[in-house]
Parts: C-alpha cells; structure tokens; sequence
C-alpha cells in the first residue's frame, strides 16, 4: 500500500507540474499571470477532439494541431489584448480571466458538454509497478513531464531565444539595450505557455473527460502549485508539485479524502504566512525581508 | 481593437445561457414553464431538451385548455450551475428568483441540481408560490422539511428517484450479487455531496449491516476529483468483492478507467453517471464490460422492451435530436412532469398555484417511467413493478457492448455475469 501510493504520488505530481509549468514560465517571463490558462487547456482538449471526430484526423496529428493552434491564439491575446495593459497587473488579470471565460462559456453555450468529450490513451496497457498496476498513460505522463523539464532547462539555457526569456525575466530594460526585443520574447513566453498547457491537455485528458468546468479546476491547480512553489520559479514548481502532489494522496491513503482538498489549501496557506514569496519565488521577497 | 473587446463583450454578455424558446401560431397568451438548472451539465442539458420536446408535442395538440381557451405552453430556461464546483448556493438561489420574476412561470420544472440549492430554495418557491416538479436534486431532505411545514412548501413536487428508494434499488442489486456468487464485502465510494452521502449512509443502514454484509471501507471524494488510485489500492488490500461507487460528477468517469487499468478483483455495481448511456461504450474504449450501473428513472438512458411508452420516449429523443438519451438521470421524469403539469392544469381549469398543486396532488399516470403518484412528501413513489409504480432500472455492460436489465425482476433482460478474472464465492 505504501508503495502504490508512492507510485501513485510521483504520478499526482507530475500531472500538478505539467498543469502549472506553463503558467510559471509565462509569469517568470512577463510577469503577466495569464489566467486563461485553464481555459487554453480546455480549448486545446477540444480542439483535438473535434479534429479526431469530426475531422477523422489521427489522433497524434490532432493534438499536434491543437498545439500550434493553440499556442497562435496565445500569440494572438498578447498582441492584440494583453500589450495594450501590459505592466498593469490588474488589468492583465481581468483581461485574460475575461478571455478564460469567454472560452470557456462559449463551449458551454454551443452545448459541447457531455462524458463522450474524451481523447484516447496512448497505449492501452497497464503495468505492474512496486506492486501496483499502473495504466501506460500514466508512465507516460511521467516520462513525458519529465523529458518537457529537462527539454526547458536546456532550451532556457543553450539557446538564443532562451538565453533572451532569461534575459528579460532578470532585468527587461537591460535586456532591451542588448538589442532583445521585449515585446516579441514576452508574445512567445505567452505563446510557449499556452502551447504548454495544451500539451498537458494531450497527456492528461484521456485519462478522463473533457468539460467547460475542467478550465477552473486547471487554472486553480496551476495558481496554488506557483504559489506555493514562488511564482516565476521553475525550481519551486517543480518542489511544490512534489509537495502537494505527495501531500494529496497520502491524505487520500491513510487520512481520508474527504480532507484531500483542505491539506492542499492548509499548506497553501502555511507557505503564504512563513514565506509569502513562496518556497523559492523572488517576488517580493525583498520587501519581505525590510 | 474597439471591435475586438466589443466583440469580446458580446461574447461575455451571451454566455450566462439564457435561453428562451417556445411556440408561436396561438391566440392566447402562453403558459410558461420556467426550466432553472444547470445546463451545463450532462443531466441538466438533457432534461432541458426533453421539456422542450414534450412542449412542442403537447402545443403540436393544441395546447393545453384553460378557462374555455387553448394556450400553448412556453419554456424559460436558465443556468444556474449548482452543479459546478465551488458555485456557492446563493447564487444558484438568484437565478430562480430572477426567472420567476422576470418570466412570471406558472410553475417550475427539472429545477435545481443539488440538493443543498433545492432545499434552500425551497423559501423562495414558497414566498413565490410557483409549483416545482423537481426531477433532478434528490435528497430526501426537502422531503422533510416540507412535512414540518406541509402548507408552506406544498408547492414542492418531486418526479424523478430519490436517495430514499434509490437505496431499495441498490439495496435489491447488493442481494443480488449475494444470491448468486455469496459476495459479501463492499467498499463503498461516494461522491461528498448530500444525496450521495445519504444514499451510502442509508444503504449501509438498512441493508449492509442487517444482511450480514462486511463494508471494508467507505469513501468521500469531493466534486471534481480526478485521481481514485487510492480507494482502489485500499479496496483491493481490504478484499473487498464489490465496490459501490455513487458519483454523479463528470469525473467519476475516471474511477472506472482506474478500476480497469489497476485491475481490482471486484465487481463494481453502483452508481457513475457517465456508465449510463449507450456512448459509455465508446467513450470508455470498451473497457467497462462487467460493470453494473442504476438508471434512476426508466426511459432516462434505457428502456425496457415490455415497457412500450419507454421505448417510444428513448426512441422520440432520439429522431428529434439526432443522438439517443446519455443522462441516466432527469429527462425521463422531467418528460413527465411537463405532462403531469398539463393534465393538472387542465383538471384545475386554472392556472392559481394553490389550485394546480390540488390537482397535482391527485396525480396518477402511467407514461414512461411506469405510473407516477406522489406520496405525502409529495415524492414520486417508485417500486419494481411499472403497473404499480415508477420504476428504475439496474443494468450490466456485456463484454459485448451492450446493455441488459438485471433488476428488477419485472424488468431484467438476462442475469449478471461477472467480469473476466472474478470468481463467484460460492
């Protein structure tokens, strides 16, 4: 048992960290905490559902679609939308809750709810882990969330447009007279965020459904793991995902579930009163410490 | 960039899903039928579909004949998302007032999809004195309040299944499975909402312990859990032989892919709504062979082939919209209630609240749930025989891909066969 649920945590917690990795790195990036993330998600699940069913197209190159198409609307919000509010965060906030909203209700509206809004598994097998069965979908989500970090780190870190992410995320007025165009680095960090939330979307639906509510529940999920973690920390999501992730489901083992949701908000609120910046987030932090 | 944001507002103001629609052609001024549930949901959108549907054959006749006049019915619709996550129920709450007041509807049906907004709604009904066929929320406690204060809420009907009998049926399906293969342990998993959380309190109350059965666990999940691993883990360490699941959220679809993949050596028999309709199939890639699911009303989902007027409804749906019934859960009884409705109005002779819930009261149709009278609590009264009373309908997925009927005995098709890997105690 306490093995499976060892298994089963790593599980949880990749899922946690592929919700909110692009929410961080737009965040760490632009500072604009882009709350149609959960939203983006949505569209992207069901986007690759229409394409799949009403299209006949194969379900891989659907979802390869769905993520560009995906990541061309986040382009497309930070031009048109978000570069008009930029550096106002509260305005940033309103506009792309808006957004969010407007998505999400719009799928409501056009009656796309129901359980048969699904996307199939990868490989439709399951394997015997430390005692446990475990589906391939979820190995794969494992591999798959692990490969995207390391795939960050090197891109973050040995490319130009990486180093330019970086570049803006440390100091964007310096970054600019080196000749790094903000604008264009913070419309990808937006693009690249949304592209990473349909790639969640991909891995993470079929192991159950798509529904307008799924945008809430994601944008929640990704907001208390960035929180928890200091948003704008790669590092700090990465430990808050393992940390809440581990956290859920030895609450749901060897509590109850019915107390899942409030050990996950009791340690939201735990980090928000010892370290308001987060476990490794360097917002405020200065201020904390004056 | 001005056409872009108007644009976005547009959107904005377009979404909260206010829906009106009804027919046009009548002299007189139409009757309307006010339809405030959450749309947004499988249950809700569904059940909102067939109130249409039963108008528009019911105006197709005519109409209905009040005062000497015919008039046609209209309905009025609104989402009020009780049944998302964390939509608190005064909100839900505003949106009954809103379109009772706004649409003036002579009475309300489907309504709320929790029970927690059906019984605090229950004030607002009674100030308004707006008669409710409820066919969704099904907590027997508006039952209970409306007998401490019977003059108060009498405007409070309830057509579709409640947690009450919903327990005889699961309560009938668990002896069942103990007649024929001697199982006797159970894990119980259940959604933590109030109809839920009843229904397994109750279950284990007046049937679990008095029939000797062992509950090795009992869980509560929160609406929009996504991750079962663990009930699952603990029911098969406990050995339990049957899991009984009650979930109405979209989620739940989850646990029976869990179910499957983590292959727990236990039947699983309950309740899930996504199991209940024919799509279960594809959705779920075929993986739910074996296991048992409850459709609360006959008609919603399934129909029984000695039943002619279910299969006639299940079929109607069905060349209207293009799609058979998903939802095991409200657009049966909600179908009915808008003929009870009629028939009530018709026998009043009026449309005064006080007058049509007199009628209503003395309600006894057979249609396609089987016949409907409503007791005391002024709950649709369900049994297993359909010429007695409403009926629900327990069913089993073949590896095969279909449906059959297990229960009840007037109803059942075939008898349960378990899944691959599972063996009979006896």
């Amino acid at each position: 048992m306490f093995l499976g649920t060892v298994v089963y945590a790593v599980i949880n917690s990749v899922i946690l960290a592929l919700m909110a990795i692009g929410f961080n790195l737009t965040f760490g990036i632009t500072g604009v905490a882009n709350f149609a993330y959960g939203s983006l998600y949505v569209f992207s699940a069901y986007l690759s559902w229409m394409l799949l069913n009403w299209l006949g197209i194969p379900f891989l190159l659907s979802a390869a679609v769905s993520i560009l198409v995906t990541m061309i609307l986040g382009a497309l919000m930070y031009r048109f939308i978000l570069l008009r509010v930029r550096g106002q965060a509260l305005s940033e906030v309103i506009a792309t809750f808006g957004i969010g909203l407007a998505i999400l209700e719009l799928f409501r509206y056009f009656g796309m709810v129901g359980f048969e809004y699904t996307l199939p598994v990868f490989v439709d097998h399951s394997l015997m882990i430390a005692g446990v069965y475990v589906d391939m979908q979820r190995v794969l989500i494992v591999v798959i969330g692990l490969a995207l970090i390391v795939a960050l780190w090197v891109f973050t870190h040995h490319s130009s447009i990486g180093l330019a992410f970086r570049g803006i995320a440390q100091d964007e007025r310096t970054a600019l007279t080196l000749g790094i165009d903000s604008d264009w680095i913070a419309t990808l960090s937006v693009s690249l965020g949304a592209g990473l939330a349909a790639l969640a979307a991909t891995v993470i639906v079929p192991l159950g459904s798509i529904a307008p509510a799924e945008g809430y529940d994601v944008l929640i999920k990704a907001l208390a793991v960035c929180i928890v973690g200091g948003l704008g920390s790669t590092g700090g999501v990465i430990v808050a995902s393992f940390a809440i992730g581990f956290a859920e489901r030895f609450t749901d083992t060897y509590l109850s579930s019915h107390w899942t949701m409030i050990v996950s908000l009791a340690a939201i609120l735990l980090v928000l009163a010892i370290k308001p910046s987060g476990l490794f987030g360097k917002q405020k932090e200065l201020e904390e410490r004056i | 960039m001005k056409r872009i944001v108007g644009l976005i507002s547009l959107v904005l103001l377009l979404s909260p899903g206010f829906i009106l629609s009804g027919s046009i052609g009548f002299a007189a001024d139409p009757i309307v039928i006010a339809v405030p549930t959450s749309l947004g949901f499988l249950e809700g959108k569904e059940s909102h579909k067939v109130v249409q549907m039963a108008v528009s054959e019911i105006n197709a006749r005519g109409g209905v004949r009040v005062g000497g006049v015919q008039r046609p019915f209209e309905v009025a619709a609104i989402d009020i998302r009780d049944a998302a996550p964390g939509v608190p129920v005064p909100e839900a709450l505003l949106g009954i007032e809103k379109i009772i007041l706004e649409k003036k509807p002579a009475a309300i049906v489907v309504g709320p999809f929790r029970s927690e907004a059906l019984i605090a709604g229950m004030d607002i009904i009674a100030k308004y004195k707006v008669p409710m066929l409820g066919t969704i929320a099904m907590s027997p406690g508006s039952e209970a309040k409306l007998k401490k204060d019977p003059e108060k809420y009498k405007y409070i009907f309830r057509t579709c299944l409640n947690a009450v009998h919903l327990v005889k049926y699961l309560a009938g399906t668990m002896a069942l499975i103990n007649e024929e293969f001697g199982f006797n342990k159970v894990y119980v998993m259940h959604q933590d909402v109030a109809w839920a959380r009843a229904t397994g309190e109750f279950v284990k109350k007046v049937y679990f312990d008095k029939a000797g059965w062992e509950v090795v666990g009992t869980e509560a999940y929160p609406t929009g859990t996504s991750d079962f691993s663990s009930a699952l883990m603990k029911a098969r360490a406990s050995g339990a032989q049957v899991i009984m699941p009650i979930f109405d959220m979209p989620q739940s679809g989850i646990l029976v892919k869990q179910w499957k993949s983590m292959k727990v050596p236990a039947l699983m028999a309950g309740f899930i709504s996504p199991l209940a309709g024919s799509g279960a199939w594809k959705t779920f890639d075929g993986k739910i062979g074996g296991a048992i699911n409850c459709i609360f009303e006959l008609g919603s989902a399934i129909y029984a082939a000695n039943l002619p007027q279910s299969k006639d409804f299940y079929n109607k749906y069905q060349n209207t919209y293009g799609n058979p019934l998903q939802a095991g859960h409200g657009p049966a009884p909600a179908y009915e209630s808008v003929y009870i409705l009629a028939e009530a109005i018709e026998r009043a002779n009026s449309l005064e609240p006080d007058a049509i819930v007199a009628e209503l009261q003395k309600t006894d149709r057979t249609g396609v749930m089987g016949r409907v009278r409503y007791d005391e609590g002024h709950q649709a009264v369900f049994g297993n025989d359909p010429n007695e009373s409403a009926v629900a309908a327990v069913f089993q997925w073949t590896e095969k891909g279909s449906r059959k009927i297990i229960f009840p005995a007037s109803l059942a098709e075939g008898k349960i066969e378990l899944p691959a890997g599972l063996k009979s105690a006896k």
